[in-house]
């Protein structure tokens, strides 16, 4: 595991030009599996988030030739065909990597369409957590052995993508009953992280994954075109989620979600959560609960 | 016999340049076309297909000829040396290395480093636009050249070697 951990870190340098790529890797062997973050601003020395705090790597400061061609890796020279994750934000790199990106914003007819004059960078280590889900799996599986629609609620930062990412590899890949196939509205690209049409975190085998489109639209198209057995979604923000989640529900799926929450009351107190929960589409709600490093889960019955 | 010998050499030899001289000035219309040509379809796989830079250079370096191929070929390396070498300088690099180049063309050609694969698609087709068009504007000086002084060339060659003979004899 710790290995994996520091492969993942080795392997997020590969968007770093050689230069800084080597300072990233005087951090030790045994800090590499912790780092979260690598840290790139104009004028400063290079740093790793770790756990306890930012951690600079070298003396160098950072310059803007740099981040040009961290750009220039991320995006394979191609910048064009990276631009609307441009306009995020970010960029999903191989090992589904996330690098952040800030600068000068290139306007037109209101949009970004381009960043010049970047100023910083923050690559996000992806490491994905296979078995999160086993300790709440039997709860929320159905008699027939099929995960049933079930509610992930949570603070930021508690570990509700983690979970729905691996509830939806444990449902695609029969992990503990038949296989399902389960269609996947990735609005952000948190949970599969698409590079090159290949989720870079592990989904399972029969899991279909629409990335880049809002979720209510990419909830219907996948239930008109790849006939899923499960739908899941990251983070319902918006009516229009709420809508489609009933309409998938009324078509005999189940229905994987996650939902921001400090407590369980935030899903009687919230507009929106209201609505969903009114509708009765999930079985089960599962209460992420952090404390310190550690996870603890709370699964309830939903009437 | 030893004199006719040589006297024939001289005048093959004068000839030889002279034609020489003349095949290189179509040779020149013949690179600057290929080269306008290989832009032309980058454009298109850029505008039309979004590709990725890597891959339609790759593509490009096997459906082009001479010296569009050597140029197309070589960016596909420096593709896979970013971490290296940012593209910008390598392709000032092979712009700069590439074989049978005037400074007219190296000059259309020099300016796409700054942009293929740093700017969103129209970015990149606006640029190859101008270096096509500053390559054809090129190919078109080339061929008034080779017009007006092709046949000179072999003329003199051929005319020249013949003049030495009957010097020489």
């Amino acid at each position: 595991m710790e290995r994996n951990k520091e492969r993942a870190y080795e392997q997020a340098l590969q968007v770093l030009p050689l230069s800084l790529r080597r300072e990233a890797l005087s951090l030790p062997p045994e800090d590499r599996g912790r780092a979260e973050e690598l840290r790139l601003r104009c004028g400063q020395p290079l740093t790793a988030v770790l756990p306890e705090g930012e951690r600079a790597l070298g003396r160098e400061p950072v310059t803007g030739r740099d981040l040009e061609q961290l750009l220039e890796l991320a995006s394979r020279a191609s910048v064009h065909t990276v631009l609307t994750q441009l306009r995020r934000g970010y960029l999903t790199v191989e090992g589904g990597h996330r690098v952040g990106l800030c600068g000068s914003a290139v306007m037109r007819e209101g949009e970004v369409c381009n960043l010049r004059q970047l100023s910083s960078a923050a690559v996000r280590i992806a490491r994905s957590v296979v078995g999160a889900a086993e300790p709440v799996w039997d709860k929320l599986a159905g008699p027939d052995g099929a995960l049933e629609s079930t509610l992930v609620l949570a603070p930021p930062g508690a570990g509700k993508t983690t979970l729905l990412r691996d509830l939806i590899r444990m449902a695609s890949d029969g992990v503990r009953g038949s296989p399902q196939r389960v269609g996947v509205a990735d609005e952000r690209g948190e949970v599969a992280a698409l590079w090159n049409g290949r989720p870079q975190l592990p989904v399972g085998a029969r899991t279909d994954v629409l990335e880049g489109c809002p979720k209510a639209q990419a909830l219907m198209m996948l239930l008109r075109a790849m006939n899923p057995q499960i739908l899941a979604a990251d983070e319902i923000t918006a009516p229009e989620d709420v809508h489609a989640l009933v309409t998938a529900a009324g078509c005999g799926t189940a229905l994987l979600a996650t939902a921001h929450g400090r407590e369980r009351e935030d899903l009687s107190r919230r507009p929106l959560y209201r609505e969903l929960m009114g509708a009765g589409v999930f079985r089960h709600l599962v209460y992420i609960h952090a404390e310190g490093g550690a996870r603890r889960y709370e699964v309830e019955e939903l009437p | 016999m030893i004199r006719l010998m040589g006297a024939v050499l001289i005048a093959f030899g004068a000839a030889w340049l002279g034609l020489g001289a003349a095949a290189e000035l179509g040779e020149r219309v013949k690179r600057l076309e290929a080269l306008s040509a290989g832009l032309e379809l980058l454009e298109r796989e850029l505008w039309e297909r979004g590709s990725p830079l890597p891959e339609v250079m790759e593509q490009l370096s096997r459906r082009t000829q001479e010296p569009a191929r050597t140029l197309f070929a070589r960016c596909a390396q420096a593709c896979g040396q970013l971490d290296r070498e940012p593209l910008t300088d390598a392709w000032r690099g092979l712009v700069e290395e590439l074989d049978g180049l005037g400074p007219e063309s190296r000059a259309a050609l020099l300016p796409l480093g700054e942009v293929l694969g740093r700017y969103e698609a129209q970015g990149q087709r606006e640029a190859l636009e101008r270096a096509r068009r500053a390559l054809d504007r090129a190919q078109v000086r080339a061929e008034e050249e080779k017009n007006r002084l092709g046949r000179v060339y072999q003329i003199l060659g051929v005319s020249g070697g013949g003049f030495l003979v009957i010097l020489l004899l």
